[in-house]
């Protein structure tokens, strides 16, 4: 029992990370259209960094809040190159993000080489009901619920968050009342970014983070987010919860090697069952 | 007016020059043009399905390693190395007919992360199952040979493979000037418009996805006659974008022009390749170098030139014909506009 306790505790902070890219696809998605391949690679460069500025012996906090800025600051580069652009298609974006991500690699190769890093995290455990649990997933989950209530209450609750919403549900509209869509939806892939980054930075300390990671973390997010259809971040949420958890039970009870195949083959029959649902005229609409 | 349009003007001594380039090249260029030979043979599948079909598969990679393991397990089974390399294109063919049939109800970003996804399932299968070796891979694959004679040189695999890449391209060609052709064009724009017209989308979608897991299948059954041996660690997710950017550069829905972009990428990384290797170079510079040119490359094509390269080029020839034809009468210039 305890076994399993710690299980799906482990399993709930994994999720947790994985909510946060996903969401990040969401905030993005939501706004412009785009499905944005380089959201894994904001959580590799956040990861780099902040083992870097750890080494270099800036205090915890401070690195971690830097390395999350220079994760926002690359998801407003990505926005400039996917959507910069007037008139450039959500497709033709995914590719241009699609290229970003390659471009990433070559300068996280030039900067951190191509070995994997780790950074130091919170140290110690805890015995929850006779599991062992380490600090850091518990501090995962905690940072995960708050952002996710922060992020509740930026889009409930200030014009801003009101705006992308806005811009979310109609574009033409949003248009006619005086809001800037491009301005926004660059705004979105910075939130995306930044997103992107918390989970980065919660990761390095779990597992180390190489600049190829970025592939098995955007695979992952986009199975979460395609649970609520790329629109709901909540259901996105539960849908990485649901992920994290299964992923780990696989590993604790001795499918290790399948860990990846059970997550996509998830995500391939929750996308096929939904696209079974909607109808074509619907699809080409939106 | 008797001038042969450009593409004949520019086909016949292309055509002639890649017969002769085998007979010239040494060893090394010829890794290097075999290469090239098999990357045109995909990208014509990806061109296919993402110009004329308007489905973006980011798992071409995934049947290029079918055809590759299929050739490469027949003929060590003792089967002659003929029928594993028909085999090669069949059994990538069937595969994505099965898979299809599912996937291909998916579109846009969900199709392209689908496939992703299928090429990532099947790399960590083949890197743990017995039979296609695990992450070794399989080693000694036989040359190819028919009957008694045995093909030792690289000349001959260069032969073999532009042949099937020619064969490739008329297959192509003959799809997409067919009836089914102009029904793809449809589908592309509008599914819900080509479906209310009689076309069967599903169909067609499926038969043009599987007929580019053939061409990618087999460039595969080439690949391991050539190299001897197959493993994991050969088609990684990059491959699969890498003929994405061949495609896009060379211009979506354009025969000549997955051929244009194939061998513009492959001899962009082969330059730089030679100049990453020059001594004084740090040891990352070759995947760096790589990595930075597929990028931008990828971003400024579809950025700057979403036509591609080939469309690009041959639009602005067409354009300076038309206007040293000017002069010549009313009529012309009018029908000149008209059909641009």
């Amino acid at each position: 029992m305890s076994a399993f306790l710690g299980y799906l505790l482990n399993g709930l902070a994994v999720g947790c990370a994985i909510a946060l890219i996903a969401s990040g696809l969401v905030a993005v998605h939501r706004v412009t259209g785009v499905v944005n391949f380089a959201q894994g690679t904001f959580a590799v460069v956040a990861g780099l960094c902040v083992s870097s500025l750890l080494g270099l012996g800036l205090p915890h906090g401070l690195s971690e809040v830097a390395a999350v800025l220079v994760a926002a600051l690359a998801g407003l580069l990505t926005g400039l190159a996917a959507i910069g652009r007037p008139g450039t298609t959500p497709l033709s974006s995914l590719i241009v993000t699609l290229g970003v991500g390659v471009l990433a690699y070559a300068v996280e190769i030039v900067l951190w080489g191509d070995q994997p890093r780790s950074a130091p995290g919170l140290a110690g455990s805890v015995t929850v009901a006779g599991a062992r649990i380490q600090t850091q997933h518990l501090l995962v989950i905690a940072v995960t619920a708050v952002t996710f209530v922060l992020l509740a209450l930026f889009f409930g609750r200030t014009y801003l968050g009101k705006a992308l919403t806005a811009c979310a549900s109609n574009p033409y509209a949003a248009r006619v009342v005086g809001l800037d869509v491009r301005r926004l939806g660059l705004l979105a892939f910075a939130l995306g970014g930044l997103l992107g980054g918390i989970a980065g930075v919660l990761v390095t300390p779990l597992r180390p983070i190489s600049f190829d990671t970025d592939v098995t973390l955007i695979v992952n997010g986009f199975a979460a987010a395609v649970f609520g259809g790329l629109t709901r971040p909540v259901v996105a949420l539960a849908g990485a919860l649901l992920l994290g958890v299964a992923e780990t039970m696989a590993a604790g009870y001795g499918y290790g090697a399948h860990q990846l195949e059970v997550a996509l083959g998830l995500m391939l029959v929750v996308m096929i069952v939904r696209a079974g649902r909607r109808s074509t005229i619907h699809q080409e609409a939106v | 007016m008797s001038r042969p349009p450009v593409g004949t003007l520019i086909g016949l001594p292309v055509a002639a020059v890649t017969l002769a380039l085998p007979a010239v090249l040494d060893d090394s260029a010829l890794a290097v043009y075999i290469l090239l030979g098999l990357a045109a043979m995909v990208t014509v599948g990806v061109s296919l399905l993402m110009g004329y079909a308007g489905q973006v598969s980011l798992g071409q990679g995934a049947f290029y390693a079918i055809g590759a393991y299929t050739a490469a397990l027949l003929s060590l089974g003792g089967v002659p190395p003929p029928v594993g390399l028909v085999a090669a294109p069949v059994v990538a063919a069937v595969f994505a007919v099965v898979i299809g049939t599912p996937l291909l109800r998916l579109r846009g970003h969900h199709l392209a992360f689908a496939t992703l996804a299928m090429q990532l399932i099947l790399l960590s299968l083949a890197g743990q199952l017995d039979f296609t070796g695990g992450d070794i891979g399989l080693q000694a694959i036989p040359q190819f040979g028919v009957g008694s004679f045995e093909m030792g040189g690289a000349a001959a695999y260069a032969y073999l493979t532009w042949g099937g890449l020619a064969l490739v391209m008329l297959v192509t060609h003959n799809v997409i000037t067919s009836r089914p052709g102009r029904a793809l064009r449809a589908l592309a724009t509008s599914e819900t418009a080509a479906a209310s017209s009689g076309i069967p989308v599903g169909r067609y979608k499926l038969t043009v996805f599987a007929l580019s897991a053939a061409f990618a299948g087999l460039a595969g059954g080439i690949y391991c006659f050539y190299t001897g041996y197959v493993a994991p660690g050969s088609f990684p997710v990059l491959i699969s974008i890498q003929y994405i950017v061949m495609a896009v550069v060379g211009g979506l829905g354009t025969i000549w022009g997955a051929v244009v972009g194939a061998t513009a990428i492959t001899l962009l990384l082969q330059g730089l390749n030679t100049l990453a290797t020059v001594p004084g170079m740090p040891t990352y510079a070759p995947s760096v170098l790589s990595y930075a040119v597929y990028a931008l490359v990828l971003i400024v094509v579809v950025l700057f030139l979403p036509q591609g390269l080939l469309p690009a080029v041959t639009g602005r020839l067409a354009a300076r014909r038309d206007r040293t034809r000017q002069p010549l009468t009313e009529e012309r210039d009018g029908s000149a506009a008209e059909s641009r």
